[in-house]
C-alpha cells in the first residue's frame, strides 16, 4: 500500500478490534450469552425496515457492542439515480444504532429500476470512476458521515478498461474521500479469476484509507473461485491478511463474514480468533463490552 | 441536490450486462433458438425486451463487451453471474416459502418461483420484498383462471392461499408491532367508539387451514395436505410471537368492520351480534392486543392513519 495518502477520518475506528457479522440464527444466543467479541457488523437491509424481533435484538445488542453497518443495495456504481428513500432509511438506522461507519461495495446491483441483488462489476474506466466519485460525495453529504467502500469479488471484467482494479479503487478513495473496506478474500478470489498478483493489488492501495478488513471463506471450482462465505478462511487469504496488516501499520478493525451453512456461534468465534495471531498487541486485549 | 448525470458508456454497458444475466437462457442457447426460429416482424415483449440503445443481449457478442478471465471465456464469465443471479433469488424464494415448497415439491416450486422471478424481477432494495407479488402472480397464471369462480380447482386455491399466508406471516413477524408501546389498561371500547387495530393484525380469508400445515412444516413434522374448507384467520404478533387464530363468521365480520373504521355499534349491527357477545369479543381482543385500548375519534383523517 502507498503511504503518502491522507488518512480517512472515521471516528471510533481506531482499536476497534475483531468483529463478527451478526446473522439471524445467532440473535437469540447473542442476547443470552453476550459473547466475547469486540463489535458486530450488520447487513443494513436486513434491519432497515424491521419492526419485529430482529430489530428488537439489534437495539439491545447495540447497547452493549459497537455496531458497523454493511449494505448490499446502495448500488453506488449504477447509472440509475440514487435512491433517496433508501438513503434516508440508511441514515435513520445509522443514527439509531450509533453505527461507527456505513459501508457498501464498489459495484452496481441493477439498472432501469431493477435490483439483481448481486454485486456486479463496474467498468474500470475514467468515465465510470468520475461517476462513482460524484455519487460517493452525494451519499456522504446525505449520510453526514464518511462512506466506506469494499472491493467486491468479481467473475467478469469489462473489455476496454483503462486501468487495473487496484488503481481504480485507490483513485476512488483519494478523489472521493471515502474509506476502504479491504476484503482480502475478495482480492484473492478476483486475483485467481482474472490472473493478477494479489500482493500487487494490496501494495497499490492507499493504506491510510483502509478503515476495515473483511475475512471470509471461498470455494475453488478448478477453473475459477466463488466467494461463498460458507467455510473457514483459506490459508492464502490469511497470508494476504498478514500482509495487509503490515502495510496499514496498525491493528485495522477486522471482521469475519459467514453467510451460508452458518456454524454455531462458538465455531465462528474460534475462526475469528485466528486473526489475533496476526494483530499487534493493542487489539488483542479482552473485549470491552459489558 | 440533483443527482449527477448518468455516464453514457457505463449506462450502455450496465444495461447490456443486466439484460444478459436476467435472461432465462445463456446467450449461446438464445442464439441457437434464434437460428432455429429467426425473429420475425413481431414486436418484442417481456422484461428482457430491448429497452435502451443496447438492444437485447444477443445484439452484441459477449466477446465485444467482456474480457476473458484467467481460465474462463467471456461467455463463461458472464454465465457465472447469470446462474448466480437465478440461484441466489431462488434460494431466497425457497427460504420465504418453506411450506409451499413442501406442498408442491422442490421441482414444481422451483419452476413456479423461477417463472415468477423472470416475469417480475425485483425492484426493491431488500430481499424481504422478493415474494411480495408471488401469490398475485400465481393467481394471474392459474390454468383455470377463465372459469367461473365456482368451477375452479380447489388445489390451485390451496397453493395460492398458502403463498398468501406465508407472505402475511413474514410481514407480521418482522413488521411494526406494539411491543414498544407503554402498557395501558385493557379497557374495551364503548359502543360509540372506533378502535385502532394493532399494526401487526392481519385478517385472511382462505380456502383451507393452510396455517396448520405451515406450522407443521416449520416444526419439521410430516403432515397431510390441507383439506379444503372455508377458513377466516386472524394473524397477530405479541411479544414477538406470531399466532394464527381461526374466527367464526360473525366474529370475522365484526373485526373486519372495526378495522374498516366503523364504530363498535355499527360493526356489531353489520355482524348481527348482540351487545353481550360484542362486549365479550372486544374484551378478549383488547386483552390479547388485537385492538388497542385507545380509541380514536371517528374522523376520516385519523382513520387513514390506522394501519
Amino acid at each position: 500500500m502507498t503511504g503518502t495518502d491522507t488518512a480517512v477520518d472515521v471516528p471510533g475506528s481506531a482499536g476497534l478490534g475483531l468483529g463478527l457479522g451478526l446473522r439471524f440464527p445467532h440473535l437469540a444466543e447473542v442476547l443470552e450469552t453476550w459473547p466475547e467479541v469486540d463489535w458486530f457488523e450488520i447487513i443494513s437491509e436486513n434491519f432497515m425496515d424491521s419492526g419485529g424481533y430482529p430489530r428488537h435484538a439489534l437495539d439491545r445488542i447495540a447497547e452493549r457492542y459497537p455496531i458497523v453497518m454493511h449494505g448490499v443495495s446502495l448500488s453506488i456504481g449504477s447509472t440509475d439515480p440514487l435512491d433517496r428513500d433508501y438513503l434516508a432509511r440508511l441514515r435513520r438506522l445509522a443514527d439509531a444504532t450509533g453505527a461507527r461507519w456505513v459501508s457498501d461495495h464498489i459495484c452496481w446491483t441493477g439498472a432501469a429500476g431493477i435490483n439483481t441483488h448481486d454485486l456486479l462489476p463496474v467498468p474500470f474506466t475514467e468515465e465510470s470512476l468520475a461517476h462513482l466519485v460524484r455519487r460517493v460525495r452525494t451519499v456522504q453529504d446525505v449520510l453526514e458521515r464518511p462512506l466506506v467502500l469494499e472491493n467486491p469479488s468479481t467473475y467478469a471484467a469489462f473489455a476496454g478498461a483503462s486501468m487495473p482494479e487496484w488503481e481504480f479503487v485507490a483513485r476512488l478513495a483519494e478523489e472521493s474521500g471515502c474509506g476502504l473496506l479491504l476484503d482480502v478474500n475478495n482480492v484473492y478470489v478476483s486475483a485467481v479469476n482474472h490472473g493478477f498478483d494479489p500482493e500487487r493489488y494490496l501494495r497499490a492501495l492507499p493504506a491510510g484509507r483502509v478503515v476495515q478488513i473483511h475475512l471470509a471463506g471461498h470455494t475453488h471450482l478448478g477453473t475459477h473461485v466463488i466467494d461463498t462465505h460458507d467455510r473457514p478462511v483459506a490459508e492464502p487469504v490469511w497470508e494476504l491478511y498478514a500482509l495487509a496488516l503490515r502495510l496499514t501499520g496498525r491493528p485495522t478493525p477486522t471482521l469475519l463474514e459467514w453467510d451460508d451453512r452458518i456454524p454455531p456461534l462458538p465455531e465462528l468465534l474460534a475462526e475469528l480468533g485466528k486473526a489475533r495471531r496476526h494483530l499487534p498487541a493493542p487489539a488483542a486485549v479482552p473485549a470491552s463490552h459489558g | 441536490m440533483a443527482d449527477p448525470p448518468a455516464a453514457t458508456a457505463t449506462a450502455t454497458a450496465q444495461r447490456w450486462f443486466q439484460d444478459a444475466i436476467l435472461a432465462p437462457e445463456p446467450p449461446e442457447a438464445a442464439e441457437a433458438a434464434e437460428a432455429a426460429d429467426p425473429p420475425g416482424p413481431r414486436a418484442p415483449t417481456g422484461p428482457h425486451a430491448p429497452t435502451g440503445p443496447t438492444g437485447p443481449p444477443r445484439a452484441r457478442p459477449v466477446e465485444a463487451v467482456l474480457a476473458p478471465g484467467a481460465r474462463l471465456s467471456p461467455g463463461q464469465c458472464l454465465e457465472v453471474y447469470r446462474r448466480g443471479y437465478r440461484l441466489r433469488l431462488l434460494e431466497a424464494m425457497r427460504g420465504l416459502h418453506p411450506a409451499l415448497r413442501a406442498l408442491l415439491g422442490e421441482e414444481l416450486f422451483d419452476d413456479f418461483a423461477l417463472e415468477y422471478l423472470d416475469s417480475r424481477p425485483s425492484r426493491s432494495y431488500t430481499l424481504f420484498q422478493l415474494d411480495a407479488r408471488f401469490a398475485e402472480f400465481l393467481a394471474d397464471h392459474r390454468p383455470d383462471r377463465d372459469r367461473p369462480a365456482a368451477g375452479r380447482e380447489a388445489w390451485i386455491d390451496l397453493v395460492i392461499d398458502l403463498a398468501r399466508y406465508e407472505r402475511a406471516f413474514a410481514e407480521v413477524y418482522d413488521g411494526p408491532g406494539t411491543e414498544g408501546l407503554p402498557v395501558r389498561s385493557a379497557a374495551p371500547p364503548g359502543p360509540g367508539d372506533t378502535v385502532r387495530p394493532a399494526p401487526s393484525l392481519r385478517l385472511l380469508t382462505l380456502s383451507a387451514p393452510v396455517h396448520t400445515y405451515a406450522a407443521a412444516v416449520r416444526r419439521g413434522r410430516p403432515t397431510e395436505d390441507p383439506v379444503p374448507r372455508p377458513v377466516v384467520l386472524a394473524l397477530h404478533r405479541r411479544d414477538y410471537v406470531v399466532t394464527a387464530t381461526e374466527l367464526s363468521g360473525p366474529a370475522h365480520r365484526l373485526l373486519t368492520a372495526l378495522v374498516d373504521g366503523r364504530t363498535v355499534r355499527a360493526a356489531a349491527a353489520e355482524a348481527d351480534l348482540n351487545e353481550a357477545t360484542t362486549r365479550h369479543l372486544l374484551h378478549r381482543w383488547t386483552a390479547d392486543g388485537w385492538v388497542l385500548a385507545d380509541p380514536l375519534p371517528p374522523t376520516p383523517d385519523l382513520r387513514r392513519q390506522t394501519p
